[in-house]
């Protein structure tokens, strides 16, 4: 009895801490795991939860406590707010895709055309991540779809597609311009053919079902702000094309 | 009264209990009526998951109970130095996050590894990813279920005259057999489940390396009905599991009971 009387009351000050701890707001930032080096740079006091958009957007679609959806599409906050799950959606920024390959080039890769060789590894992201869409409408716009058949693993969001071509296990894949200068002693950037380039755009909105509705607004307008697009092309996304 | 009290506390643990380890699966079936789930067994992405999830399965199973079988034999019977660092070898992918155990496979395996081969992305890859995060649960109920045989047994068999090998498959697998039975479910159910390890080393691709349990993942934010029949499957399979577990278990005790007069029984 008491020890049950201790553990009550250790359970108790765990929770008054979180409760004082609230005392300034922490936003939850869902975001594209292609922002997971610059966002940190940005803000603060931030949470993040970096992933697939696609995966992002299915949870805050099933409740998660994100204050802030930032997408690798314009799509996903979109639809999400014409569920009227987030309030109005903002481009945040702009990327560019490109193709790439681990520095020591195991298939000899030089142009996109030699995606088409026999036995090349080529890992992409899943159809429904935005990078995975992408991927798929450039090969389109190329008349390129053949290349799929070289297509070894489908990964969850553009970060596992350039870790697989990091480490060499992969001989080609599609990322962000962005991801692959995080590892610049890595790999190979390849870039496409202007005319087939996709529109990379970033969509940033604010949870509906956010408690701080307001602290969250604050923070993307932020976002959107001078300064912080400078951070943001200092590592290497392009600039809004699109006011607001 | 405190007597009361205190039954109250746990009946009301319980019930709590109870009610949080269940509620998961029954709301898998609430969300998903038995309709939905025969129409989605018919769905591609499904079926390859499954034809995937049982290719693997078997293979890696096979594996782990042909090399595993004999390991822990000889770990179990032989008394020698770094025996139990061997033991602990084998027991540290239990242990190991999954995820570990992913990279761990692809710098061991993969083109840029140790031994330089071309197993990622493949089926033998995920196979391999299976074993080996199951395989030591196997191993170590095995060793188990070989040290509760009773060695007079075994002493019995090689003075009447048969040799070590007949000895293994007549008297030691035999008599060890409900502890390996339930050694095997485990695996088994366990590597049903693989995500971590697989996603890492062998990557998803669907009617290749997409199992069951990496198909629920990439159909979360498509079709949420995919996902919840995917889990009422594997939620039905790992019952079936389980069950096999249970009466392999009630074989051991049947075992043991019949020979109890020899071997005191261990276990329960």
């Amino acid at each position: 009895m008491k020890r049950l009387g201790v553990l009550l009351l250790v359970l108790g000050a765990l929770a008054c801490g979180t409760a004082s701890a609230a005392g300034h707001v922490t936003l939850t930032v869902y975001a594209a795991s292609s922002l997971t080096d610059v966002l940190p740079k940005v803000g603060s006091v931030e949470r993040y939860s970096f992933g697939g958009s696609n995966t992002l957007a299915a949870q805050i679609t099933q409740g998660a406590p994100a204050d802030i959806f930032a997408s690798a599409n314009l799509t996903l906050p979109e639809q999400l707010y014409a569920k009227g799950l987030v309030r109005r959606p903002y481009v945040l920024t702009h990327n560019a895709l490109v193709l790439i390959v681990p520095r020591a080039d195991p298939a000899r890769i030089h142009s996109i055309t030699d995606l088409r060789k026999p036995d090349v590894k080529i890992v992409i992201a899943g159809p429904t991540v935005p990078v995975g869409a992408y991927t798929l409408q450039v090969l389109k716009t190329m008349r390129m779809t053949d290349v799929l058949d070289n297509v070894v693993s489908r990964e969850a969001d553009v970060r596992d597609v350039l870790a697989k071509v990091a480490l060499g296990e992969a001989d080609a894949g599609f990322v962000y311009a962005t991801d692959a200068r995080t590892v610049p002693k890595k790999v190979t950037v390849l870039r496409l053919p202007v005319w087939a380039r996709p529109n990379v755009a970033y969509g940033i909105a604010v949870v509906t079902a956010s408690k701080h509705r307001d602290e969250a607004t604050a923070y993307l307008r932020m976002l959107l702000g001078k300064r912080a697009q400078t951070t943001f092309r200092s590592y290497g996304f392009l600039p809004r094309r699109t006011a607001g | 009264m405190r007597r009361v009290a205190f039954f109250a506390l746990v009946l009301a643990a319980t019930l709590t209990t109870l009610g949080f380890l269940v509620l998961p699966v029954v709301a898998i079936f609430t969300h998903v009526s038995p309709v939905t789930l025969a129409r989605q067994l018919s769905n591609p992405v499904v079926d390859d998951a499954l034809v995937v999830s049982a290719k693997t399965t078997a293979l890696a199973q096979a594996l782990v109970l042909l090399l595993g079988t004999p390991t822990a034999y000889l770990l179990a019977t032989r008394r020698f130095r770094g025996r139990s660092l061997l033991v602990t070898a084998v027991e540290l992918p239990l242990v190991l996050p999954p995820a570990v155990a992913g990279i761990g496979l692809l710098v061991a395996f993969g083109r840029m590894g140790l031994l330089h081969t071309s197993i990622p992305f493949t089926q033998t890859a995920v196979t391999l990813a299976v074993a080996f995060v199951s395989g030591p649960l196997y191993v170590r109920a095995a060793i188990a279920a070989f040290e509760a045989v009773d060695p007079t047994f075994v002493d019995a068999a090689r003075t009447l005259g048969a040799g070590p090998a007949r000895t293994f498959f007549r008297v030691a697998v035999p008599l060890a057999g409900g502890g390996l039975a339930a050694g095997e479910a485990l695996a088994f159910a366990r590597g049903l489940g693989e995500f971590g390890a697989t996603i890492m080393f062998a990557g998803s691709l669907q009617h290749v390396t997409q199992t069951l349990p990496l198909a629920i993942y990439a159909a979360f934010d498509v079709d949420f009905d995919v996902t919840l029949a995917i889990g009422g499957v594997l939620v039905l399979l790992s019952a079936a599991v389980l069950i096999a577990l249970k009466l392999a278990t009630s074989w051991t005790l049947s075992l043991q009971t019949s020979g109890f007069r020899f071997a005191p029984s261990t276990s329960n």
